[in-house]
């Protein structure tokens, strides 16, 4: 009786998406994004460990041919490194890329950046436990490989200090929190963690090891160790955290921290932190700019989609997401979302903003999915956005998988100047009635003139992680942050700018915020180009150095005047 | 003369210091003498305490550690009572327990003493060394003060008595199925049964897991055997078209949510007993216990008994209902509302993750007035100061307001509609709740407890 009903069920699930979903596989003969991941080579799907999250995933150049690569964790299953081969085929080089290690551990999240300055980008990667199942309470240290420039990487999880760490780890982000170009790093932490070796475990280690945890904040001591700062830099908040993301909200050129965490209508809510570069601290401000959502939030997209010269943030929920719309100095965020459009029932994950289309505004992909291991079918969005209001065109697009789908990044697989998407899929754990997994999503509906900006850091991060680039075209004014990783769910964007240009034939300008404070222009350039724009040596000119040096200036002199003083 | 007047002063000044250090140290707060039904309510409170600062605990697990520690106090003192009777041979499987030596001597308040710190260890095994030394300090304590003036061997004999019912009692507690259940509090391997109206795991939530708590809670022994044989209660059938009953049901919960003023808003956080924060809803029924012997100055005996009711009843209420929650498999309100009635419906309190149909809430607080209305009677005053002082909830911006009953039963009722208020019940998972509960807790109130 019981198969009967289960029997039942699927059929008449399998029967609905018949009718909703296969009819509309490309009739009008439109241009939509185009499910490349079989001819591309891309065979992956997430394994949940024991119903909880993941996965995700890190573009990067590991081998700096001008091809952008992917590393997708796996979680239960392998992780995998799909080098691109540049004629729109991927292959997994996992198994000789010296990665091998990560296999032995439930992995979550990844990003990627240089974190010894010799050119060539490493791999972080989060963990919750390892898969061999011994762990009686789910912890582990995550993984630091640093890329050996000939596609090898090597295990630097111990020699960065980082082995004691155990935690059950979410999203990673890196930043450059004190602009010393050596990129530090944030990660999320869900259950309470822990430092060094658990001795005996008693049953009240077990029954505790569910609580709230402190994330972890750190350091980069000149590309050689890290080290947690999480509370001397005023980051003292416990919870269930998802991760966060390095951005700069206030625009006042470095990287302030927003922080997503599950449960915050029960527990611990999100948080914004202000860096207050130069002084080694964050200032939580997260009740003034009303960012203390207390929701499920899963992972925040960042982009400025209406263009006023503030970054706005789209943070994902379960059930609906939030449209968060800066407002400027000093003033608290709107949520927007149901007024413009972005407000849908679901369970979302990643989300990213990128103007898909070319047509010079920032449109917002979501990528939804189910929590393991009930399931029931719910297909990503896709927003257009039709001048600052959105239309939801997934389904049209065909970007509306119906997988499980968590983690999505942006890259231009092809090269051919527009965003293609990676949506990383689970398994699914119960009988599903189509197939989940992981999904490469290439751009066919771009239609405009484009500009790729690619960073090269001298003194700033190598890839330009924490930059900011500003385009003017056309008489509007399109900024972009380049993604450390976290701008989406447990993942990590390329580290390439894009702009759609629409039929701009020029871009008046494009100006580089260095994280530090540097200032690069560039004038009248080409559309429809890739540049990279290496940093500047400029006067290291500081204020603070100036006030400190005026200070010690003033001192002095007040010194030598007394002393000349007759007695 | 300087250096005399220097030295008398700093004399004067170490003989001050020496009388002050003195007259401090008399006047540490030194704890004062508790009667013997005082002490009882002491270690209520103490089991209260451990109740909601020991992570991981459970309405479940609760309910069953009320039911063995009340029991415990029980089976401690009866024998200093001609009128009481042990339950030794009423219970489920409990052939026998410990009797005293009638030619020795016992004294009751140290036997207690020592049964209940024994058995709060052994309970929660899994709390903090913070916790065992608050059990360790009362047991002291207590101790201290009755073994003042008693020969040596009669406070002997006490407390290895008090020590043989503690540990008789917790062997037998696990066999009972809940033995350590806190960690298995989510079955992983569970597969959710699916048709139209099961159980969703919740969006909204208390918990972050999507399992269902202590799904084979169920299947656990109950302390009084009649328990076990309780009628199934009777469900609705499921049913989507608006008028329906079932719909009816649902669509009650969505209407009261629109309307909700603020005292039924402060009704709802007040009996949410989230585990997380508070000593659970069970541990709320042990509380009231606690008020009625606080109030009503009731002998040692009565105490004893009521705790030993109201935990045995609340813990048998919450197996039968999370056999029945399990059989069932039903929906909350926050699965089917968005489906049917309106999409961006969620209710005022987060749901908990387990099946709706019956009510735990309403099944143990109805047991509980039951047992209580037995020892207390059924007109009994009293005012809840359970969550007293509390910080405000701010996303609900509600505020802990303390209430007043006239009797055991208006608390059971509000405790019942509190969570309709809250969104997270209909009205037939409050009423079968509250009618389960008088059964169960009139076949514990039916055992032969007194002449």
């Amino acid at each position: 009786m019981e198969k009967l009903r289960i029997h039942l069920v699927l059929t008449l699930r399998i029967l609905i998406l018949c009718i909703f979903v296969f009819p509309y596989a490309n009739t009008k003969g439109q241009n939509v994004f185009k499910d490349v991941t079989d001819s591309a080579g891309i065979d992956h799907k997430y394994k949940v460990y024991e119903g909880t999250f993941g996965g995700g995933a890190t573009v990067f150049d590991l081998n700096n041919d001008g091809y952008e690569d992917v590393f997708i964790t796996g979680g239960m299953n392998s992780d995998a490194l799909y080098l691109n081969l540049g004629n729109g085929k991927f292959k997994d080089i996992y198994a000789s890329s010296g990665l091998g290690k990560s296999n032995l551990y439930v992995t979550q999240g990844a990003a990627s950046a240089d974190v010894n300055r010799d050119g060539f980008r490493d791999l972080f990667i989060t963990t919750i436990t390892t898969t061999d199942g011994s762990n009686k309470i789910p912890r582990a240290e995550n993984l630091l490989f640093l890329n050996n420039g000939d596609s090898t990487f090597r295990d630097a999880t111990k020699d960065y200090g980082l082995d004691d760490l155990n935690s059950f780890s979410t999203g990673i982000s890196f930043g450059d929190i004190n602009a010393d170009g050596f990129p530090d790093v944030f990660i999320g932490n869900y259950f309470q963690e822990f430092k060094g070796k658990l001795g005996i475990i008693k049953d009240a280690t077990i029954v505790s090891a569910n609580q709230t945890a402190k994330s972890y904040l750190l350091l980069n001591k000149n590309g050689e160790k890290f080290e947690d700062v999480y509370e001397s830099y005023g980051l003292g908040h416990k919870g269930f955290g998802f991760g966060g993301v390095f951005t700069d909200f206030d625009n006042d050129q470095d990287q302030d921290l927003l922080v997503n965490q599950d449960f915050g209508y029960k527990a611990v809510p999100n948080f914004l932190y202000e860096n207050e570069y130069p002084w080694p601290s964050f200032r939580d401000a997260s009740a003034e700019t009303g960012m203390d959502l207390t929701i499920n939030a899963m992972g925040s997209a960042v982009g400025d989609y209406n263009g006023d010269g503030w970054m706005d943030y789209y943070v994902t929920n379960i059930k609906f997401n939030w449209l968060m719309e800066n407002q400027g100095k000093g003033k608290p965020f709107v949520d927007r979302a149901k007024e413009l459009g972005t407000y849908n029932l679901a369970i979302s994950w990643g989300a990213n903003f990128a103007d898909f289309d070319h047509d010079m505004d920032l449109d917002l992909f979501v990528s939804n999915g189910d929590l393991n291991p009930n399931c029931t079918p719910m297909g990503n969005f896709y927003f257009e956005n039709q001048e600052n209001k959105f239309v939801e065109r997934g389904r049209e697009l065909e970007v509306n998988d119906y997988g499980i789908g968590r983690g999505s990044v942006l890259f231009d697989m092809d090269n051919d100047g527009d965003q293609d998407l990676l949506v990383v899929n689970q398994i699914p754990i119960l009988d599903y009635p189509i197939e989940s997994a992981t999904k490469l999503f290439r751009n066919d509906i771009s239609n405009g003139n484009w500009l790729k900006v690619a960073l090269k850091g001298m003194s700033s991060e190598t890839s330009g992680i924490g930059s900011r680039v500003t385009v003017i075209a056309n008489s509007k004014k399109l900024i972009r942050e380049i993604d450390g990783g976290g701008s989406s769910h447990l993942s990590q964007n390329s580290v390439i700018s894009h702009f759609g240009l629409g039929n701009s034939t020029k871009v008046d300008s494009i100006i580089v915020d260095w994280t530090g404070g540097n200032r690069q222009i560039l004038l009248n350039q080409n559309v429809n180009q890739s540049l990279t724009i290496t940093e500047t040596e400029q006067s290291s000119f500081k204020w603070y150095v100036a006030i400190f040096i005026s200070i010690v200036a003033l001192m002095a002199r007040y010194i030598l005047v007394k002393r000349k003083k007759p007695l | 003369m300087f250096r005399k007047r220097y030295y008398r002063h700093l004399i004067i000044l170490l003989v001050g210091i020496t009388f002050f250090a003195i007259i401090g140290c008399e006047n540490q707060p030194k704890p004062a003498p508790l009667k013997p039904n005082e002490v009882a309510i002491a270690w209520a409170k103490l089991t209260l305490f451990i109740t909601q600062h020991t992570p991981s605990n459970s309405p479940t697990f609760a309910s069953r550690a009320f039911g063995y520690i009340g029991l415990t106090m029980y089976e401690s003192v009866v024998h200093g009572y001609e009128d009481y009777h042990s339950l030794e041979g009423q219970l489920n499987e409990l052939e026998s327990l410990p009797k005293p030596d009638t030619e020795k001597q016992y004294d009751w308040v140290l036997s207690l003493n020592a049964a209940q710190a024994s058995i709060l260890r052994d309970i929660y095994i899994q709390t903090s060394e913070e916790n065992v030394l608050k059990i360790d300090s009362l047991e002291r304590r207590i101790y201290e003060q009755y073994s003042k003036n008693l020969k040596e061997d009669m406070v002997t004999n006490s407390i290895s008595f008090g020590k043989e019912v503690a540990q008789a009692i917790f062997e037998w507690s696990k066999t009972d199925g809940g033995h350590r259940g806190y960690l298995h509090n989510f079955d992983k391997e569970i597969i959710h049964p699916d048709f139209p109206g099961s159980w969703k795991p919740p969006l909204f939530a208390q918990s972050f897991s999507h399992h269902p708590l202590h799904p084979h809670w169920g299947e656990n022994r109950t302390f009084v055997s009649a328990n076990a044989e309780v009628e199934d209660p009777e469900f609705l059938p499921y049913d989507t078209v608006p008028g329906s009953p079932y719909y009816k049901q649902f669509e009650a919960v969505y209407k009261k949510e629109r309307e909700l003023t603020r005292a039924e808003k402060e009704s709802a956080i007040w009996w949410g007993d989230d585990p997380d924060v508070s000593f659970t809803p069970p541990g709320h029924s042990y509380y009231i216990a606690t008020l009625a012997a606080e109030s009503s100055g009731a002998d040692l005996i009565t105490v004893a008994k009521a705790y030993a009711q109201t935990g045995i009843s609340v813990a048998d209420a919450f197996i039968e209902c999370w056999k029945w929650k399990y059989a069932f498999f039903t929906e909350r309100p926050n699965t089917f509302v968005p489906k049917y009635i309106d999409e961006e419906w969620e209710s005022f309190w987060p749901d908990p993750p387990f099946p709706a149909f019956p009510s735990g809430h309403a099944i143990q607080a109805a047991a509980a007035a039951t047992a209580l209305e037995d020892n207390y009677g059924t007109n009994f005053k009293f005012t809840d100061r359970a969550h007293e002082g509390r910080e405000r909830d701010k996303v609900r911006d509600t505020d802990f307001t303390i209430r007043s009953f006239d009797s055991f039963w208006e608390a059971a009722q509000e405790t019942a509609d509190s969570r309709f208020y809250g969104g997270i019940h209909t009205p037939i998972d409050n009423e079968v709740g509250l009618a389960k509960g008088v059964e169960i807790a009139t076949n514990v109130n039916n055992l032969k407890w007194k002449n």
